[in-house]
């Protein structure tokens, strides 16, 4: 992003806090709509506190794992998916069934076979997640020139070779396109699947269960703000990354 | 002895496809052979499979029937035996220049001085080893295109076989390749395989030219073109080099069928 845009942004952000401050102080809107000097001084103590920081580690480990599953599993799977035609169509009926369903409606069975536990959570954040990363990396297989494979056959490169230094270098554009919905999803489902209640009693999702319960909006608010930035964290690193790995693409950035 | 053996050997090579219910037949049945070290064209009506036939050699198509030789081996998979440019570029684009064309031998497991020994070879062969640290991406159709062929030159193929090679190029940038080409494989000295729907080209680059008929393709006629080399581009003013060419022009336009579909 240009210089410019950044200080826009800054201040747009600034004027907005701005005005619910003007708001609530003068209170023209409900209590229950905290204002951003109750809402920061209640983050400033989580954080010297360090529970923020035990709630959000805690949240993080699910949605890493989750995450990381959902990138090797999508990769791999997309990859074979989308080079091996057999295989391709033979999993092609269980995604279209699959991938509509919206995953949360699981939850009941999930929560029979693994109770309210982190393998539910990581579950359920995975099969929400997994989907537009596999959808995207079969694609950009698809997407792959088929002289780029030919002039491969036609140096000797094995099958093996094939899919690791041509197919997987040519989709990765499109892989990445994939990984940012499924790390937005990620955090979506962090989110939501710390709202059945936490086996630890933490996650930066079950403190807003804990904030509803006692009627705590300004402790609700800085635990959306705070999962808002590490997701907003999040995406950056992956951007960084796919300019990094994709140098050579025209849309790298 | 040796020269007994033709570098490429066609042998009644039939290609038929299966469109829905229908058998549609592309090649009917050609035999060929491609003597050591000549450069040979193949040029036909658009459509008439000539580029299909190149691809079944190169072993990236499956042929119905018939067979494919090289130096005496019957191949039917893809292999560097036969080093094979395509007319669109093939370059990997997330590789530079250099890497782009040491990607073959780096497969085949060569040590990297001896790699780099060659790849210089090549790229200061066609003229771009100040471009080595580019991208493919920043060159010029022309660039690629003798890239691709120092890409195809490194891994020391048997033959090469070109498809339309110069077909996207604009008609300088295609005279000037078409001179480089002569120079580049006077050098290397392979036996080549080039389809083209320009007859000029064909007749100024090769030492046989094949016609083919419109689908399903079979060798209308094979003509000897005996211009010294090197040539320049001045023998396109010569009285017999547009005989030749007029003669295969005839040959394309006669009866040419119901060719409308597009090829490969």
């Amino acid at each position: 992003m240009d210089k410019r845009l950044q200080k826009i942004a800054a201040i747009e952000i600034v004027v907005l806090l701005a005005i619910w401050q003007v708001l609530a102080s003068l209170e023209w809107i409900p209590a229950y709509l905290s204002s951003p000097y109750v809402v920061g001084r209640e983050m400033w103590a989580l954080l010297i506190s360090g529970d923020l920081f035990t709630n959000a580690a805690s949240s993080l480990y699910r949605s890493l794992i989750s995450f990381l599953l959902v990138m090797v599993l999508g990769i791999v799977f997309g990859i074979v998916s989308g080079f091996f035609k057999p295989i391709g169509t033979f999993f092609q009926p269980i995604v279209d069934v699959l991938n509509p369903v919206p995953k949360i409606a699981l939850l009941p069975i999930l929560m029979v076979w693994f109770g309210i536990s982190d393998t539910t959570r990581i579950l359920l954040i995975f099969l929400t997640a997994f989907f537009p990363c596999f959808i995207a990396t079969k694609d950009g297989v698809h997407g792959v020139k088929q002289v780029f494979v030919w002039a491969a056959e036609n140096m000797g490169a094995s099958k093996l070779q094939i899919l690791w230094k041509v197919v997987l270098p040519a989709s990765l554009p499109k892989i990445f396109d994939g990984l940012r919905v499924s790390l937005g999803l990620t955090f979506v489902m962090m989110f939501s699947s710390e709202m059945i209640g936490s086996s630890n009693g933490l996650g930066l999702g079950f403190m807003i269960l804990l904030a509803d319960m006692a009627g705590r909006t300004d402790l609700m608010f800085v635990s959306v703000f705070f999962i808002a930035l590490l997701g907003f964290l999040f995406d950056r690193i992956l951007l960084a990354v796919r300019a990094r790995l994709l140098w050579w693409s025209e849309n790298r950035g | 002895m040796e020269n007994m053996t033709p570098a490429i050997e066609i042998e009644k090579l039939g290609k038929v496809y299966t469109r829905g219910k229908e058998e549609v037949t592309a090649i009917q049945e050609i035999s060929l052979k491609i003597p050591e070290g000549k450069f040979v064209s193949i040029v036909g009506p658009s459509g008439c499979g000539k580029s299909t036939f190149l691809h079944i050699v190169g072993g990236f198509i499956p042929k119905s029937s018939g067979k494919v030789r090289i130096r005496g081996k019957e191949v039917d998979k893809p292999g560097p035996d036969r080093g094979m440019m395509f007319q669109e570029s093939a370059l990997f684009p997330w590789k530079n220049v250099f890497d782009n064309v040491a990607w073959g031998l780096e497969i085949q497991g060569m040590e990297k001085s001896k790699r780099d020994e060659i790849v210089e070879h090549y790229l200061k062969l066609v003229n771009l080893w100040d471009f080595r640290k580019n991208l493919p991406s920043e060159l010029s159709g022309g660039m690629k295109q003798r890239i691709s062929l120092a890409r195809v030159l490194a891994f020391n193929p048997d033959v090469l076989l070109m498809d339309e090679p110069f077909g996207a190029l604009d008609a300088q940038t295609r005279e000037k390749m078409q001179v480089e080409l002569q120079r580049i494989w006077q050098e290397s000295n392979k036996s080549v395989m080039f389809v083209t729907h320009d007859i000029d080209e064909a007749v100024f680059l090769s030492d046989i030219v094949v016609v083919f008929s419109g689908r399903p393709a079979v060798v209308k006629e094979i003509i000897e073109i005996d211009f010294q080399r090197p040539r320049t581009l001045d023998v396109h003013k010569t009285q017999e080099f547009m005989d030749i060419r007029n003669h295969i022009w005839d040959l394309l336009h006669q009866n040419q069928g119901s060719s409308d579909e597009e090829g490969m």
